[in-house]
């Protein structure tokens, strides 16, 4: 059986280029080119890793405007096989619950046995998407793993994650989502002439949100994220004592108040 | 596996990409040469293969200063073009450690278009637009990959290798557009390694005005888009090395830096962040500076060597453009480099429609290219000067140390204010230049030597 490994990968302004106003001292996100979120990166190269071992195709999705399109080229710049634009207006708003639906059905279309994921984005963090993806579709997710050993006679794949205080190894039957830990999988470098490829030949599939079915179940409309507001948090005032020797430290510590 | 995916023509897996022989020609570098050349082979039917290292064109570039435009107009229309300023004013100006002697020309006739073709620019913005014409005429961009070898058969160059995996490319033509530090090009002997006596380190800061508006306008007696090209030479400019300092008006920053010999930096340790540093705080320099603030620094290497460097520019299925052909010139009077670059590339990728369209990709076709610059400007300029960086090296405790005082000690004799005459004003200021220059007979001499930079 050809496994069919699907891997999500999302556009995001570059950290790196992220840069602070020296007038006003805020973020400036606007001038910042968009760039391949980073533990996406890990994702594809977990992706890729079992097909290097396993019959597989791995095909690369990402839910945003056709400008996001890069991510998707150098996705297939990487080696996947095939590409797909998740696209639509309808989409606008959307936080990670609409998100991780949409992501869900598009898996199921693409009749996925294994999706794989980045930690987290780097642009809002949450972490939320991987194990919503599994939720939505009824599916085994293995969060923050750090190894992969996929066993196509069993069906199931088999991932070494870290826990609190050591590592856990599980197996999971397929279909099944998976969020590898950022920095574990070092990304391999694209071959020159698949870049040429990706970058001038190659165009995406598109899905829209109707062809999902969920054109009503996406947007701001029916994202359930609220923000109760924002208060930024003044810094403490420290205080600073030197004393000379170490008999001398032992007091000053003990009449900190807990 | 799913239906949406099934048999699509884009598929990636079903394709193999393999571009082997796919283009006519793979350019080495996307600066204003390899541009040129790009553009010029796309804009007659070719299809070319532009590959830059950096992420994108021009950011590996550090060259700041003028652009020479006489060429480019011809290939591209400049009214897009990421020009910062024309330049309305040249300046040179002699410095000791604390005096300033300079002479400045305006021509009306610059401040009006075309501008007598110089603009200043920064090139990270500039090549970048410069390489999108190309990819607008047809060619493609691969950026992030570094070429590192070529790929011959015999002693025909077929192709390159690059760093990435699958990394060899091939096709008939390769030009080479790598820049003054031509790896490639030394490592297939295509061109010899250049002696640190014939390369310039030049560092460069890019500065802004954070406080007040038109800083840049009012510093430097400019309205609209009118800019300026400052240089300097003598001690105060670059110590006791060979070479000079530059100020250069963008739109809403200025450029400056100092260039001057590898040899003289390595043997007098002295470093270009330092001798910038140095620059900056004269006496003279300082005050058009001040306030500013760095907002990016950088270095590179200048090939200086004139007409003797350039290495032989057409080969057996490749040839050599721009820097690293060496076709850099750098008088004192004259420092130009951009235009030589556009002129080359232009040259390179004419010469190799031409070939491509005979079917020969043999050194004897591509000399047409080299014949070409040699009857161009550029490398009649280079000739031209040939003699001058010898010249200058044996005189050059007297140009750049002794000259630049002597001049200021002799305006400040002759603008005395006490209570001589004139007249012993004058003859003591001529005396402070005659004397430091070795007498009538020296001046004379030194007249003679020197009177091709300008005739």
């Amino acid at each position: 059986m050809t496994w069919t490994i699907v891997v999500g990968v999302k556009q995001v302004p570059d950290d790196d280029e992220i840069g602070i106003d020296p007038d006003t001292g805020r973020l400036d996100r606007a001038s910042a080119p968009a760039v391949m979120n980073p533990p996406d990166r890990d994702a594809l190269e977990a992706a890729l890793s079992i097909a290097d071992e396993v019959d597989a195709r791995v095909v690369a999705m990402t839910m945003g405007p056709p400008m996001a399109t890069p991510v998707l080229e150098e996705a297939v710049a990487m080696g996947c096989d095939d590409a797909v634009l998740i696209t639509d207006r309808a989409f606008a708003g959307s936080d990670t619950w609409p998100t991780s639906l949409t992501l869900a059905r598009a898996a199921e279309a693409l009749d996925a046995d294994v999706v794989v994921c980045g930690e987290e984005t780097t642009d809002s963090s949450t972490g939320q998407v991987p194990p919503g993806i599994a939720a939505h579709n009824g599916w085994a997710q293995l969060t923050y793993v750090e190894e992969l050993e996929p066993d196509p006679e069993g069906g199931r794949l088999i991932a070494t994650r870290d826990v609190e205080g050591g590592h856990e190894r599980v197996a999971a039957e397929l279909p099944v989502v998976v969020a590898v830990a950022y920095g574990e999988f070092e990304a391999r470098p694209a071959g020159l002439h698949r870049k040429i490829y990706a970058e001038n030949d190659f165009e995406p599939a598109q899905l829209t949100a109707e062809e999902l079915g969920i054109a009503d179940e996406v947007g701001l409309a029916v994202s359930p994220t609220a923000v109760g507001g924002m208060e930024t948090v003044e810094p403490v005032e420290r205080r600073g004592e030197v004393v000379d020797d170490v008999d001398g430290l032992v007091e000053p510590i003990r009449g900190v108040e807990t | 596996m799913s239906a949406i995916l099934d048999g699509r023509v884009g598929d990636a897996a079903i394709e193999e990409p393999n571009y082997d022989g796919e283009f006519d020609a793979v350019v080495v570098g996307a600066g204003l040469a390899g541009s040129a050349a790009a553009l010029t082979m796309a804009d007659r039917g070719l299809e070319v293969l532009l590959i830059e290292r950096g992420s994108s064109p021009g950011a590996k570039n550090v060259f700041g200063g003028v652009l020479y435009t006489p060429t480019i107009r011809e290939l591209v229309d400049l009214e897009d073009a990421p020009l910062e300023r024309y330049v309305a004013e040249k300046r040179f100006s002699m410095l000791s450690h604390d005096d300033e002697t300079a002479l400045s020309i305006s021509p009306g006739e610059w401040r009006r278009e075309p501008h007598n073709d110089s603009y200043t620019v920064l090139r990270g913005e500039f090549d970048e637009w410069f390489a999108e014409q190309a990819v607008d005429a047809g060619a493609t961009l691969v950026t992030e990959t570094t070429v590192t070898g070529l790929l011959r058969e015999g002693r025909e160059v077929v192709g390159v290798e690059t760093d990435r995996p699958d990394g060899g490319v091939e096709a008939p033509y390769v030009v080479l557009a790598e820049g003054a530090n031509s790896l490639v090009g030394e490592g297939a002997n295509l061109k010899a390694t250049e002696s640190r006596e014939n390369v310039a380190v030049a560092a460069k800061e890019v500065l802004e005005f954070p406080n007040g508006e038109n800083v840049i306008e009012d510093r430097f007696r400019l309205f609209g888009d009118a800019g300026v090209s400052y240089h300097y030479f003598g001690e105060g400019a670059v110590g006791e090395a060979f070479g000079g300092g530059f100020i250069y008006t963008n739109g809403d920053t200025v450029s400056v830096g100092v260039a001057y010999r590898l040899e003289d930096a390595a043997a007098n340790d002295q470093s270009p962040e330092e001798t910038l540093n140095l620059f900056k705080s004269h006496p003279r320099v300082a005050p058009l500076l001040r306030d500013a603030r760095t907002v990016e620094y950088s270095a590179k290497t200048i090939p200086e060597g004139g007409a003797e460097s350039v290495p032989d520019l057409a080969h057996d299925g490749a040839v050599i453009v721009g820097d690293a052909a060496g076709l850099v010139l750098n008088n004192g009077v004259h420092l130009e480099g951009t235009n030589m670059a556009v002129e080359s590339g232009y040259h390179a990728g004419r010469v190799i429609a031409d070939a491509n369209a005979r079917g020969r990709t043999d050194a004897d076709a591509l000399e047409a290219y080299g014949r070409a610059l040699e009857e161009s400007f550029v490398v009649k300029n280079l000739e031209r000067y040939a003699w001058l960086q010898e010249t200058v090296e044996e005189d050059r405790e007297l140009l750049f140390e002794t000259m630049p005082t002597a001049f200021a000690d002799a305006g400040a004799e002759y603008f005395r204010m006490d209570r001589e005459p004139k007249a012993e004003h004058a003859s003591r200021a001529k005396r402070a230049v005659v004397d430091a220059l070795g007498g009538w007979r020296g001046l004379a001499k030194l007249a003679l030597r020197y009177r091709k930079v300008v005739t």
